[in-house]
């Protein structure tokens, strides 16, 4: 209450006692780092080092690990999978744009322009997102059935049976369909959120210079997410390049290597064969590759800030 | 004036036939996405009702013909699903607890202190933005064997305060908090420790909320690595025994399994409807800062 009696006023000699302020100000902003620092470097930094080294050694838990030089590169230059499945991977990622990178653009746009019910699409949209992964495993297998929904739904059109998931042809295009139904939701909302904040105005100026609807979308709504176009686009070869816990759960590789990703590839390496060495290799090498994805989205999204 | 909104399209555009039909041949497809978002959601409930051999029949039903509530209590029994959730809510509070001590610390002192040489320090921590998780992901796993963390629960909970995704989130939050705050807390006679606890603290509460949510999420999610990690079923997560004893087991029979599915999926479901609003915010958020 009363400040003014509160604080004594300090004698000069006290002020000299004490340790100079901006030295202790430094070690408490130190001691606030230390944990980060300390985490960081054992299970981010001390891993992404000893998988370079570990990619020339043979990993062994019994026996204790033994240095080979290039021969775990030599190996998996030379094994037919690690090619079959960089390919699957670039079948994945191409999949990827053709399926789905369009799908949340061209239904945010749509979604911009509905009046009533927006709220209630959005969150329909954005409701699979939530449901857990293995969920969705389970759901898709059945919807995916010789004799389920889907296929049902096919027949009553007149097509003939499709067996998505044990067709070859099929299986990875599937996985595909699958992960853009879950995943298309999130990125809606980003685009959703940067066409709305498009002024009115704009379209009005640009309605009364005589611009159909389609010249409004291409030169006022696209360039006004243009960033966000980038970005994501970046940010889904980065995470379908690494993908491989749905071809995992739903297919395990199969049918006959068609959906057998790197990854997961690296992950059959590891803990099928145990051959830790080679799968650090492969490691390695992927990311010589995804590095240069990864600076160029960091750039993208540096320019997006400014 | 007009005070009505409009979007790309204005109401000049709607008198139009052709433009007309093309927005309700629009909103026709806006429409069945809506119902193709909702109808495998509701099958799991649904399918969780019904009997085995209607489940198994073709074409599928949608709604059951006759409701079998008594199915859940049978899923309820096939596996230990308190248990199980039991681990997941455990991993979650040790993540959350981790994560705020670490990171907010961390990024508190990068945000709002005075530390030399912060610049490197960041590059220290961003840096691993960089380095895509599946490159090192069995080094990873190596490296927590060394450590002896393997079937322990410490080997998910240190390694959360390990995500510089929420460092920068925190981070740009202290960012945004308006210095005099600080300032004159400190001529007012307030130590570094009590800026962050009474002042730093409480205004983060809606950012640790959004934080809460995505750890919430990942706990609840991961299942490909707890399994990794756990040699032990005991300590399963729940979405690792959900993908171990549910999904890929084909004796069990289709309605139980979608019945313990749709157990799984209630609880994540009602907590984004009730916080929808800190979802989407912290959605955005990570839009931007990618």
């Amino acid at each position: 209450m009363d400040r003014s009696t509160a604080a004594p006023i300090r004698s000069l000699d006290e002020f000299a006692k004490r340790p100079p302020m901006k030295w202790s100000k430094h070690i408490l902003g130190y001691l606030f780092l230390l944990p980060a620092v300390v985490i960081f470097f054992t299970f981010l930094w001390l891993p992404i080092g000893k998988g370079i080294v570990y990619s020339f050694y043979d990993i062994d838990f019994v026996k204790g690990d033994s240095f080979v030089g290039w021969a775990n590169y030599t190996k998996i230059f030379k094994d037919a999978e690690v090619t079959v499945s960089a390919k699957n991977t670039l079948y994945y990622m191409m999949l990827g744009i053709l399926i789905g990178f369009w799908v949340p653009i061209l239904f945010a746009i749509a979604i911009s322009e509905i009046r009533r019910f927006q709220g209630f699409v959005r969150v329909a949209a954005y409701l699979p997102f939530v449901v857990p992964l293995v969920v969705l495993y389970g759901l898709w297998k059945w919807l995916y059935d010789p004799v389920g929904p889907i296929n049902a739904a096919l027949e009553k059109l007149g097509f003939s049976q499709v067996l998505f998931l044990t067709d070859k042809a099929w299986s990875m295009i599937s996985i595909v369909f699958m992960e853009t139904w879950q995943s298309f939701g999130s990125a809606m909302l980003i685009y959703l959120a940067a066409i709305m904040s498009v002024p009115r105005d704009w379209y009005e100026a640009a309605e009364i210079d005589g611009a159909g609807v389609w010249k409004r979308i291409r030169h006022i709504t696209l360039p006004a997410i243009k960033n966000q176009i980038i970005l994501l686009f970046l940010l889904q070869l980065i995470a379908t390049s690494q993908g491989f816990q749905t071809q995992f759960a739903m297919l395990d590789g199969g049918p006959n290597n068609s959906t057998l990703t790197y990854a997961l590839l690296i992950q059959r390496y590891a803990f099928t064969r145990q051959d830790y060495g080679a799968a650090s290799a492969l490691g390695v090498l992927m990311f010589l590759v995804l590095g240069l994805l990864a600076v160029l989205q960091y750039r993208m999204s540096n320019k997006k800030e400014e | 004036m007009k005070t009505y909104d409009r979007g790309i399209l204005s109401v000049y555009d709607l008198k139009k036939p052709g433009k007309r039909l093309v927005y309700y041949l629009m909103m026709l497809v806006v429409l069945i996405m809506a119902c193709s978002m909702l109808y495998p959601m509701l099958i799991i409930f649904f399918n969780g009702l019904k009997l085995n051999t209607e489940v198994n029949s073709f074409p599928p039903t949608f709604l059951p013909s006759e409701w079998h509530f008594e199915n859940y209590r049978t899923a309820w029994k096939y596996i230990e699903l308190p248990l199980f959730a039991r681990n997941t809510m455990f991993i979650f509070a040790g993540n959350m607890t981790i994560t705020v001590i670490v990171l907010g610390l961390a990024s508190f002192s990068l945000s709002r202190m005075n530390v030399p040489y912060k610049k490197a320090i960041g590059y220290f921590f961003l840096l691993t933005l960089f380095i895509p998780p599946t490159t090192y992901i069995i080094p990873n796993f190596v490296n927590l064997r060394d450590l002896g963390l393997i079937n322990s629960f410490w080997a998910l909970w240190l390694p959360a305060g390990a995500n510089a995704f929420f460092l920068l989130l925190l981070k740009s939050f202290f960012d945004g908090i308006h210095m005099e705050l600080f300032e004159s807390a400190r001529i007012d006679g307030a130590s570094e420790l009590r800026l962050f606890y009474q002042i730093a603290f409480p205004l983060s509460v809606p950012i640790f909320a959004t934080l809460a949510i995505f750890v919430f999420a990942t706990a609840w999610n991961d299942w490909y690595w707890p399994g990794l990690i756990m040699s032990s079923n005991d300590r399963y997560p729940l979405a690792t025994a959900i993908s171990k004893y549910v999904v890929n087991i084909r004796r069990l029979d289709i309605n139980l399994r979608f019945a313990i599915l749709s157990m799984v999926t209630m609880p994540p479901v009602l907590v984004f409807l009730l916080f929808q609003k800190y979802i989407i915010r912290g959605l955005n958020f990570g839009g931007i800062k990618g």
